[in-house]
């Protein structure tokens, strides 16, 4: 786009090199507070808390990562969130697009107006107003604190984001695909399972890395939802908050350790989080 | 013609929808039932009509909280919008290394808010916060007890705006750089025969061009601020003296500490109120701008 050719000369070099200079000093500033950590979690443990704290560490050491380990069984932890965050996206995507292909064949109509908007207002509650309800529907339901528990109430959570998104993305997809395919003999759900869903897969692989990342990343529900033995990551990290617990050494690793593969996926699938972004945006 | 009969739109609606009525509009139905009652520690509940929305709208703390969310949305996003934009612009230039580090500087978008919060509550911390630190070595403080970032009731918010500004800065950039993408070439074609200099390509090109996501980007975001909760969980609680505390969290608060679970539904429902109205309203607003 800014590819040069608008005001060149020695302005045009000042602004290029303003540019890389203000993309490399926010980059640097952005980066900062993560490395930071990254670089805390590699020092001995009573220099975390030093009161006089440093940037780099002056021995590098996995003695946090140890002390980690010993401290509380974040494996079991890492399990339950890995569990929770997949499967939880995949029935989200699979009821999600299934919803979804529904609505964008019957837009126009009344029902699916209504139905969008009540999506949208789903989607707009704040989380810590329903999480209370939720907890009581789920003790009465008997789940507390059970695995599958929130595998369920993230898909439920999670599927007017995800419906939000893939109506755009199936409204895209022209009616003639459906046509000739009914044509052919194809029942609806064949039809959606051949022809809709694959042309659609960059989308719905989109939506499913941001809902992946919403339900890992949640807290809240975790927190009320779980106490022992479905236990995610977030609440194990949010422990160590208690005012006493100085011992940040193990948080600074469960931070890096519960944030590194996030991190180092989203440089890999960077394309589709754009496009995500982007139908997102330009959605209405 | 539409393949789909009646029956099979009931068949992929439904799972979904069940999902989402137990969990999530059952929830809302028991909650905004609940603001009309009253429960006392027993456990026993008596009717009492709208009394406690009167109790939120004479609370000090309601209003504090309103005001506190308020003030985090618009600062918070304000600049967030800013630094997104000039951030997209500055990504929008092809120059080596402009993919590095658009990647690099998209690193805050996947933490997990939670962690965000404490991370900057480790940094902000003025025992072992590297922010002082380097404040002090910069000669802006005189010592590293001089701001308490988190314990001052005066700073206490700002605290968790820079943590919210770190956490989705990245976000609105990617929002604003795939529409300045989005602009065709042609534009700036005439813009380059025209002799336009850099600025007035931006403001006069880009920015109007990308109203519509910009717009779209601000009410998404404007939302999610509003609802916030992990980051100023994560960092202060709410305190000191309620100076940090959202509604997301006096709700919270109202239903965990202090069981009041009649005085919190009510508060709750009047926040979704708020929030379902500036949703309604900026849809109209942008429905308007796209039929221009």
């Amino acid at each position: 786009m800014f590819s040069g050719e608008i005001g060149e000369g020695w302005h045009g070099k000042l602004w290029n090199a303003a540019v890389i200079v203000i993309g490399t000093l926010f980059t640097a500033i952005f980066l900062f507070p993560y490395v930071y950590i990254l670089l805390s979690s590699l020092k001995p443990s009573d220099e975390v808390i030093s009161t006089t704290p440093t940037f780099w560490p002056s021995d590098f050491t996995l003695e946090n990562f140890k002390n980690m380990f010993n401290s509380m069984p974040i494996g079991d932890y890492f399990v339950n969130s890995l569990w929770a965050a997949i499967l939880s996206t995949i029935i989200c995507v699979i009821l999600g697009s299934m919803a979804s292909f529904a609505i964008s064949r019957t837009m126009g109509s009344k029902f699916s107006y209504i139905f969008l908007v009540c999506v949208l207002c789903l989607k707009m509650l704040p989380l810590t107003s329903v999480a209370v309800p939720v907890y009581k529907i789920v003790q009465q339901l008997g789940l507390y604190d059970m695995k599958i528990t929130l595998i369920v109430v993230y898909s439920a959570i999670n599927l007017p984001f995800v419906l939000w998104m893939m109506v755009s993305f199936f409204q895209a997809v022209p009616k003639d695909l459906d046509e000739a395919a009914c044509v052919d003999g194809a029942t609806p759900f064949q039809t959606f399972r051949k022809i809709i869903l694959p042309v659609c897969a960059p989308g719905i692989i989109s939506t499913g890395i941001f809902t992946l990342l919403l339900a890992w990343n949640d807290f809240l529900f975790a927190l009320l939802l779980t106490s022992t033995n479905a236990k995610t990551v977030p609440v194990a990290i949010s422990e160590f908050l208690t005012a006493y617990n100085l011992d940040l050494g193990p948080m600074t690793s469960a931070a890096v350790l519960f944030s590194l593969p996030v991190i180092i996926i989203s440089f890999f699938v960077q394309r589709y989080l754009v496009s995500a972004t982007m139908a997102g945006s330009v959605k209405e | 013609m539409n393949i789909l009969k009646r029956r099979d739109i009931l068949y992929f609606l439904l799972p979904s929808a069940v999902f989402m009525i137990a969990f999530l509009f059952f929830p809302l139905l028991m909650l905004i039932f609940d603001s009309f009652f009253q429960t006392s520690d027993t456990g026993a509940r008596s009717f009492i009509g709208f009394g406690n929305y009167l109790q939120a709208f004479t609370s000090g703390v309601f209003w504090k909280s309103t005001g506190n969310t308020l003030i985090y949305v618009i600062v918070a996003v304000g600049i967030e919008l800013v630094l997104g934009l000039t951030l997209a612009i500055v990504f929008s230039h092809k120059f080596k290394g402009v993919s590095v580090l658009r990647t690099l500087a998209l690193t805050p978008l996947m933490i997990a808010p939670l962690v965000a919060g404490l991370i900057w509550k480790f940094m902000l911390s003025n025992q072992f916060g590297i922010v002082n630190v380097l404040l002090e070595k910069l000669g802006i403080i005189a010592s590293t007890d001089s701001i308490l970032w988190l314990s001052d009731e005066r700073v206490a918010l700002i605290s968790c705006i820079i943590a919210d500004i770190w956490l989705t800065t990245p976000f609105m950039m990617l929002m604003l750089l795939a529409g300045i993408q989005g602009i065709s070439d042609s534009l700036f074609e005439a813009a380059r025969i025209e002799g336009a200099t850099r600025m007035q390509v931006i403001f006069k090109i880009v920015i109007p061009v990308i109203k519509p996501v910009i717009i779209s980007a601000l009410v998404i975001r404007v939302i999610d601020a509003a609802r916030s909760f992990d980051i100023i969980w994560a960092m202060t609680q709410g305190g000191p003296n309620f100076s940090s505390e959202l509604l997301s969290v006096h709700i919270y608060e109202m239903l965990q500490r202090y069981g009041d679970v009649g005085y919190a539904s009510a508060v709750a429902v009047l926040f979704i109120i708020i929030l379902i109205s500036i949703t309604m309203l900026s849809m109209k607003k942008v429905w308007n701008v796209e039929q221009k």
